[in-house]
């Protein structure tokens, strides 16, 4: 028998070499990305960006609309491909413990969803003209990541529980939508007010702390609950 | 390790529903832990749903059942390490090697680098498979791929093989290799087979136990099998 987090970090490893090797899964969330961005660019114009705040409140927010939705593309098939080919049988008779598949999924969406941020970001900055890494660049970069990782699970999960569904394609997002909108909200919170930077003094002294709180619950709780009724999706 | 059952499968009254079908109604098997032994029956009869719930891949909805003396349920990872499961579906991963998926489980198993170049080398050429394992699973014929998949299951040495339909896309040459592979090892492990084709069934197993509509319907000597479904 291997260990719970070494059976998490080869079933991940092993979903980022096939997704490397398939490439068309990653390239049309990249392509959709992009195009989301550039639309943004063209329809906001520079007078109602300034009204709602400006670039850096705007860009912020896109961000994560974009990530967001490229995330259906990532985090959909990643155990309906298990299941449809048969392969989720093996992970299942597998002498791992069932939370470390779905570790393993969580890790490989995270690791998808960063290669989307690394390509997007730069991308909308360019765009909106704006920095996202203004006074608090580390706490920005960590940000990104817990809630990257927080799409992760509530993705992973609704994947999961939607596997049984005849419809699927119509029920996934009847699951992720809800699940992610708190955290979708308090990271969008939380970036808008790093990257306009301006408050930056008071918002790291009072808002992102209890925003930060809030969002790593957030995380804790769906990443806990969904590894403890996962064995339930694996054994039906 | 002294085995904690002298039965490699020991299910009382197990029964298993989809919605209001009942799949399996009470069933009592016991299968020793060498030997090759037989699940016959027509499509339907509950041979697969059986095969799934002592594979840890299904709960029973009643009755009680140990796979080599541990519950698949509250003990799945116990009962995992000792099975390998052979499915109507094979369990590889297309855009990686044969080697790569063999290298995959065999991480999920906890075997050494030299555990699993050893088995995959011996078995690979038991099966005839050296020159194609190292080209990926997707471009290989059917045949090739169950190969694949049965040197996955028998890879980690289980104490109780679990084959659905195991001899079905094979061909003649392939299914001889496998039957004579089973024969050799039946004192050292059981197996539990599932197949429609009776006369290779009564010729390799040495019990049966005939389902029919999820009950048992006849069980003994596989050499005493009448044929009857």
């Amino acid at each position: 028998m291997t260990s719970g987090i070494r059976a998490a970090l080869k079933i991940a490893r092993k979903d980022i070499v096939s997704q490397i090797r398939k490439k068309f899964e990653i390239f049309s969330m990249l392509l959709f990305a992009l195009i989301a961005g550039l639309v943004f660019s063209f329809a906001l114009p520079t007078a109602l960006v300034e009204d709602l705040g400006g670039e850096a409140a705007i860009g912020a927010a896109l961000i994560w609309v974009i990530v967001f939705f490229t995330g259906m593309f990532g985090f959909s098939p990643i155990f309906l491909a298990e299941s449809e080919s048969g392969t989720l049988r093996g992970l299942s008779v597998a002498p791992i413990p069932a939370w470390s598949v779905y570790i393993g999924k969580v890790i490989y969406g995270f690791v998808l969803m960063v290669l989307v941020e690394i390509f997007i970001i730069p991308i909308i900055q360019v765009l909106f003209g704006f920095t996202m890494f203004n006074e608090e660049p580390l706490l920005t970069v960590v940000t990104l990541l817990i809630g990257t990782l927080d799409l992760a699970a509530v993705g992973s999960m609704a994947s999961a529980l939607t596997m049984p569904s005849e419809s699927k394609a119509t029920i996934f997002p009847l699951v992720y939508f809800p699940t992610a909108t708190s955290g979708l909200i308090l990271l969008t919170e939380i970036t808008r007010v790093l990257a306009t930077g301006t408050t930056i003094v008071i918002a790291v002294g009072l808002t992102i702390p209890i925003l930060f709180i809030a969002l790593l619950a957030h995380l804790v709780a769906m990443i806990t609950l969904s590894a403890v009724v996962f064995n339930f999706a694996l054994s039906p | 390790m002294k085995p904690l059952s002298s039965h490699s499968v020991e299910a009382s009254s197990l029964t298993r529903r989809y919605g209001y079908r009942v799949a399996l109604k009470k069933v009592n098997i016991t299968f020793p832990m060498e030997g090759i032994h037989g699940l016959f029956g027509a499509n339907g009869a509950g041979k697969t749903t059986f095969l799934r719930i002592i594979a840890t891949l299904l709960r029973p909805h009643g009755g009680t059942v140990k796979v080599m003396g541990y519950d698949p349920i509250e003990e799945s990872i116990k009962v995992s390490e000792q099975i390998g499961l052979v499915g109507d579906k094979n369990l590889l991963y297309n855009e990686l090697t044969g080697y790569e998926n063999l290298e995959f489980y065999a991480g999920l198993y906890g075997m050494k680098k030299s555990q699993l170049d050893k088995n995959s080398n011996e078995l690979a050429e038991i099966f005839d498979i050296k020159n194609w394992l190292h080209e990926p699973v997707k471009i290989l014929s059917t045949g090739l791929r169950k190969r694949v998949d049965i040197i996955r299951a028998l890879l980690h040495e289980p104490k109780l093989l679990l084959l659905d339909e195991p001899f079905s896309g094979l061909d003649r040459d392939t299914t001889d290799v496998f039957k004579q592979y089973l024969e050799e090892k039946r004192n050292s492990r059981a197996v539990v087979l599932t197949t429609h084709n009776l006369q290779m069934g009564t010729e390799l197993c040495d019990s049966y136990v005939t389902l029919r509509r999820g009950e048992v319907l006849s069980s003994g000597a596989a050499s005493e099998f009448d044929g009857i479904l």
